[in-house]
């Protein structure tokens, strides 16, 4: 008898496992990492009590801290410098991730403000071996308009994040590189910090 | 003239795969996932300095050929221009606009423009060999001159899911294996590059709005179509557009080009 229900529970354990293992599975994978992360993003956008521009601070701050988690800013930065990655101090490297997060940051936590209901649907998600994914989203706009917006993934020890958004075939890194490597052909690594100081304290006023 | 080629950005002048400085549209194809790889790669190649718009990049060769950029001091004048034009005279005009116009009725002009420019998509599809494409441009154009009200509608996307062909004729001669030149901006225009800067005069001659204005007329009219027509689409969408590439950016004049370049190359795979 007792045998018997150790034997049957063990059963059901087991069927109960490889019925739940795709949920558990889904959960990992690039695409809903991506909506869950949107999801909440929106969350905050639609909360009514943090609407209004008086509220923009605390709302920004809040949706700040439910998506930055997902990305990976020092890939980023590491991709935006590209070949000049290598010669920068683990200080100067440090720093620049910063300077690098806070553009991008108040570029594009700014843009929510004008938030309209948008809708973002998910397309497809697309692994690449193990570490590499990217997830293709569309943004429809109140006019009618379709974004697409592909976020490009790499696992970290079996986190993913983020490291590039191309919206409409514009990845953002890329665009950043074009830039900085444009500036450091004519100038210092030094002004090029300064630029983004400026950028930044601009930004922040 | 479209204001702020911007428009051309979203609104799909598409540059093809052939005109690339090189092998940039094989490779991407196979690349796209790829390129995830250029992580370790890409920063290995670096230590090589080599000229301003040959190089930087790096990493990204198989996404971004080279940029060819003869004439930027003007470019950058004209880059200038247009931005100062556009802050100071368009913004404040279409800011206005926005508040007096509800967005769908400024959706249906654009709608009504789109519909009679149907001719320059018809035959850039044809000239590419495009057949169902002109046939559904041609669809598209019965119904909604008729069901959609002269155009202001747009029940064949809605309701008949036929999708606008984005064709010009900058993209029908690269199909033709021209090259795409350096990269110009233009007043008013914005970016461009010497073949779609011809492909620009082709699709003006194929564009029903030139020759009514060429016959019908006066000079200071057309021109003030042309402007609505730019400020109706800014209000829509490119000035959002045209600001979200370069206000967060460091350098605003190349994360304009680096932008219609990557858009334009996303355009040769579609």
């Amino acid at each position: 008898m007792n045998k018997r229900k150790v034997i049957s529970s063990m059963f059901y354990g087991v069927v109960l496992l490889i019925g739940m293992s795709p949920f558990l599975w889904a959960a990992e994978t690039p695409g809903t990492l991506v909506m869950e992360t949107i999801d909440r993003g929106l969350t905050v956008l639609k909360d009514p009590s943090l609407k209004g521009a008086e509220k923009a601070q605390e709302r920004r701050q809040r949706l700040w801290k439910e998506i930055s988690p997902i990305f990976d800013f020092e890939e980023m930065s590491k991709r935006a410098l590209g070949q000049h990655w290598k010669k920068r101090s683990p200080e100067e490297k440090k720093e620049f991730v910063e300077l690098f997060t806070n553009i991008l940051k108040d570029a594009y936590i700014g843009k929510t403000d004008t938030y309209s209901g948008e809708k973002i649907v998910f397309i497809k998600d697309k692994q690449d071996g193990k570490d590499y994914a990217s997830v293709q989203t569309k943004i429809i706009t109140n006019t009618g308009a379709v974004v697409l917006v592909e976020y490009r993934m790499l696992s970290n020890a079996g986190k993913w994040q983020i490291y590039d958004v191309i919206i409409e075939g514009v990845s953002l890194v890329n665009n950043y590189r074009s830039q900085f490597n444009n500036i450091l052909m004519k100038s210092s690594y030094n002004e090029l910090v300064q630029k983004i100081k400026e950028k930044n304290g601009k930004e922040a006023t | 003239m479209l204001f702020f080629g911007l428009a051309a950005f979203f609104s799909g002048k598409e540059l093809s795969a052939e005109n690339l400085p090189f092998a940039a549209s094989e490779e991407l194809a196979d690349e796209k996932l790829s390129e995830s790889g250029i992580s370790d790669k890409d920063i290995a190649v670096s230590d090589d300095e080599e000229e301003p718009d040959e190089t930087g990049r790096t990493g990204t060769e198989a996404e971004m050929p080279l940029v060819k950029d003869t004439l930027q001091p003007f470019n950058r004048a004209m880059f200038t221009f247009n931005d100062k034009a556009f802050r100071y005279f368009f913004k404040p005009i279409y800011t206005g606009y926005n508040s007096m116009i509800p967005v769908q009725a400024r959706v249906s002009v654009r709608n009504f423009y789109t519909n009679i420019r149907m001719p320059v998509r018809f035959f850039n599809c044809l000239f590419q060999s495009n057949f169902k494409g002109a046939g559904t441009e041609m669809l598209r154009f019965v119904i909604n001159s008729t069901v959609g009200v002269a155009g202001f509608l747009d029940p064949a996307k809605s309701k008949f899911h036929l999708e606008r062909q984005e064709r010009d004729f900058g993209q029908t001669l690269g199909k033709y294996k021209m090259e795409s030149g350096t990269y110009i901006v233009w007043p008013f225009i914005g970016p461009s590059n010497t073949r779609d800067t011809i492909g620009l005069v082709g699709d003006t001659v194929l564009d029903p709005i030139t020759w009514v204005s060429y016959f019908f007329l006066k000079p200071i009219e057309s021109i003030g179509n042309y402007t609505y027509e730019s400020v109706n689409d800014l209000s829509v969408d490119t000035g959002d557009t045209y600001e979200s590439v370069t206000k967060p950016a460091i350098d605003p004049y190349i994360a304009l080009q680096d932008a219609y370049l990557q858009n334009r190359m996303k355009r040769i795979k579609e």
